[in-house]
């Protein structure tokens, strides 16, 4: 899977290389508009992460010339605003999502996944984990070919946590994933806990290992 | 006491004083000079019949001429006395009250034999002159007092009104709503002056509120990177193998720190957005289903608390708005309700008559007047979680944009805040 981040930032874009590298991706930098247009022009990626805020020019233009080109890339636009209007921008010229600065590295690997197997794995939206299989269409977790039921934020949840498997998560990535707009509202995560252990609960119960760890207090890792 | 009033109350009290002082002393003035007409002439009468009383040759005749004239008589008298002047009241026969008359008595002899005579002269037409004349007089200085103050008042109605004018502009005038003040120019230099002064004094209270305004916003906006930098440089930090358990506490601790220090910049920004106006979009939005929607967003939190919230609300109201802004006033009001609560507490929400309130159980004395200001926290927060004491602030300024009423009220143990659309 071959990635494009365009960003200006030099230590957030070291950052995120590490960090997707983890994941096996090939990542690819532009810190500008001019050396980011090249590369589109003539590679093309899974997924491009898109500055908005460029120091020669804007983010968004980029979108448009990739649209223009008829370029399939998927595309999620980061900026630093929080602004409904530029979402709503970014998405109608056809950004597959939209991330605000700043973010939790997890919470990026989790869209970057989503995007790049909305476009490469249609019909075939299956995550396999050992004994956990997780039907992204359906969204429907079984554990031995068994159907469990889980409740939103549970399936949310394991999903986050598939998305970033062998990674820490911290409390407040996941916290902030689950809650979405109440995170604005709340600042405490305790509620996490509860839904943390009934997840796992309701693996186990199923027939799985226990691969959900927790890490010192300081969050979650999914180990397979 | 306004300035046209001090004015002219100085004036009215110079003028009653005169008013008052005058009339007396006019009435004296003519009353002493209209005796001393009478005197004189009752002397010069006096005078005359004395230089007359040779071509009276007896007494027979005294008497007969005596009776001719009613306002003289006659009466024997033993011994010669000198002339005197005075003031007498008489019985009017017609009338039946007394008359004021003024007398001169005096002495004459006539064939040898004294007699004693008295002139009379009726002070009725003098009291009657006296009288108009010191009406007309006091007529005149009414009108003329009267006259002065209403000129006087016209005048400085007139001189004033820039004054009044300029007055009334700056009262209405809004820092955040306009650059200019529209101060009209006058015909009086010390007046136009001073709108100059005005005017140069609110250009440079607007330039710095302008840079202040432009001085947060970019701030709050160039955190954000160095924010999200530290912020991923955790995330990696994390990842790294073998930490030991202090490691990865400190770490949590760390993120937790940056997190509070996100959310701040946030509600900076934010607060910088809604006084730049960055909230245009008017839509017409149903209060009673978009606070429902934040209840229910908050409950799982609250349940965590065993804290109860229940929400009653009458017929939907419709308010003209900009959705998101309502969305973070209300989401305030009630993660506060939440926040500043007690385990087993309760959260009330009502909408009533276009009054959004919010009651809630909590600390048990009321809250000081402050609570509305930036960054005036009551406690270091609650296991409910920690505000950023910027949160009422947001709601305040939200509100005075909408120009809704906020209150707040402790009553039967209940924190009360209430907005009126």
């Amino acid at each position: 899977m071959k990635i494009l981040i365009v960003e200006d930032e030099k230590e957030l874009l070291k950052s995120m290389v590490a960090y997707l590298k983890g994941e096996n991706y090939v990542c690819e930098a532009a810190s500008d508009y001019k050396t980011a247009r090249q590369k589109i022009e003539t590679y093309n990626y899974d997924c491009i992460l898109l500055d908005v805020t460029l120091p020669d020019g804007n983010g968004l233009g980029l979108l448009r010339e990739l649209k223009q080109e008829k370029k399939t890339d998927g595309v999620i636009v980061i900026s630093a605003k929080n602004s409904i209007q530029d979402r709503i921008k970014g998405l109608n010229l056809g950004a597959d999502d939209y991330l605000t600065k700043p973010f939790h590295l997890s919470e990026l690997n989790a869209r970057i996944s989503a995007v790049i197997r909305r476009r490469h794995f249609q019909g075939h939206k299956i995550l396999v984990f050992n004994e956990i299989t997780i039907d992204l269409a359906a969204k429907v977790v079984s554990v031995n070919n068994k159907a469990i039921d889980l409740t939103r934020k549970e399936y949310d949840l394991l999903l986050y946590l598939a998305y970033n498997k062998n990674r820490v998560i911290s409390k407040n990535a996941i916290a902030e994933h689950l809650s979405g707009d109440e995170a604005e509202i709340f600042d405490n995560f305790d509620f996490i806990y509860t839904h943390m252990k009934n997840l796992k609960k309701k693996l186990q119960q199923a027939g799985s290992k226990e691969y959900i760890r927790s890490i010192y207090g300081m969050g979650y890792k999914f180990d397979v | 006491m306004k300035l046209l009033n001090k004015t002219i109350r100085s004036y009215l009290v110079y003028s009653f004083i005169i008013l008052l002082v005058t009339v007396p002393l006019f009435y004296f003035v003519v009353r002493s000079v209209l005796l001393r007409a009478t005197d004189h002439s009752l002397k010069t009468q006096l005078a005359d019949i004395r230089s007359n009383l040779s071509s009276i040759h007896s007494q027979d005749e005294l008497i007969t001429w005596s009776r001719l004239d009613k306002d003289i008589s006659l009466a024997p008298a033993t011994r010669a006395f000198r002339d005197h002047i005075y003031t007498t009241y008489r019985q009017n026969r017609r009338r039946g009250d007394q008359d004021p008359y003024r007398e001169i008595s005096g002495v004459i002899e006539v064939e040898g034999n004294l007699y004693e005579i008295i002139i009379r002269s009726s002070l009725v037409e003098n009291e009657d002159l006296l009288g108009s004349i010191v009406l007309v007089q006091t007529i005149l200085l009414v009108l003329l007092m009267a006259g002065i103050l209403w000129i006087n008042q016209k005048i400085s109605k007139n001189i004033w009104k820039p004054f009044y004018n300029t007055l009334n502009k700056i009262q209405k005038y809004e820092l955040n709503k306009s650059a200019n003040i529209d101060l009209p120019a006058s015909t009086i230099n010390e007046f136009n002056e001073l709108n100059k002064a005005l005017r140069n004094l609110f250009n440079r209270n607007y330039e710095i509120y302008l840079q202040q305004k432009e001085f947060t916003e970019n701030a709050a906006h160039e955190m954000q990177t160095p924010l999200a930098i530290f912020q991923s440089k955790l995330d990696l930090l994390m990842q790294t193998q073998s930490l030991t358990e202090d490691q990865a506490e400190l770490i949590h601790d760390l993120e937790s720190t940056n997190r509070r220090l996100i959310r701040l910049n946030k509600s900076l920004l934010l607060l910088a957005k809604i006084e730049n106006g960055q909230f245009p979009v008017n839509e017409e939005v149903n209060i009673a289903q978009l606070t429902q929607k934040i209840i229910d967003q908050s409950k799982f939190h609250a349940d965590q608390y065993s804290i109860s919230i229940k929400s009653g609300s009458e017929d939907p109201s419709i308010i003209k708005a900009n959705s998101s802004m309502l969305e973070i006033m209300v989401g305030n009001l009630v993660s506060n309700a939440v926040r500043h609560n007690r385990r087993g507490g309760q959260v009330q929400v009502d909408i009533h008559q276009n009054t959004l309130r919010i009651s809630n159980t909590g600390v048990e004395s009321p809250l000081p007047d402050k609570v509305f200001d930036r960054f005036h926290k009551l406690s270091n927060g609650t296991e409910m979680g920690e505000g950023t004491g910027l949160g009422l602030a947001i709601v305040s300024k939200i509100c005075s944009i909408y120009h809704y009423t906020l209150g707040y009220r402790y009553e039967n143990k209940q924190h009360a805040f209430t907005v009126a659309f």
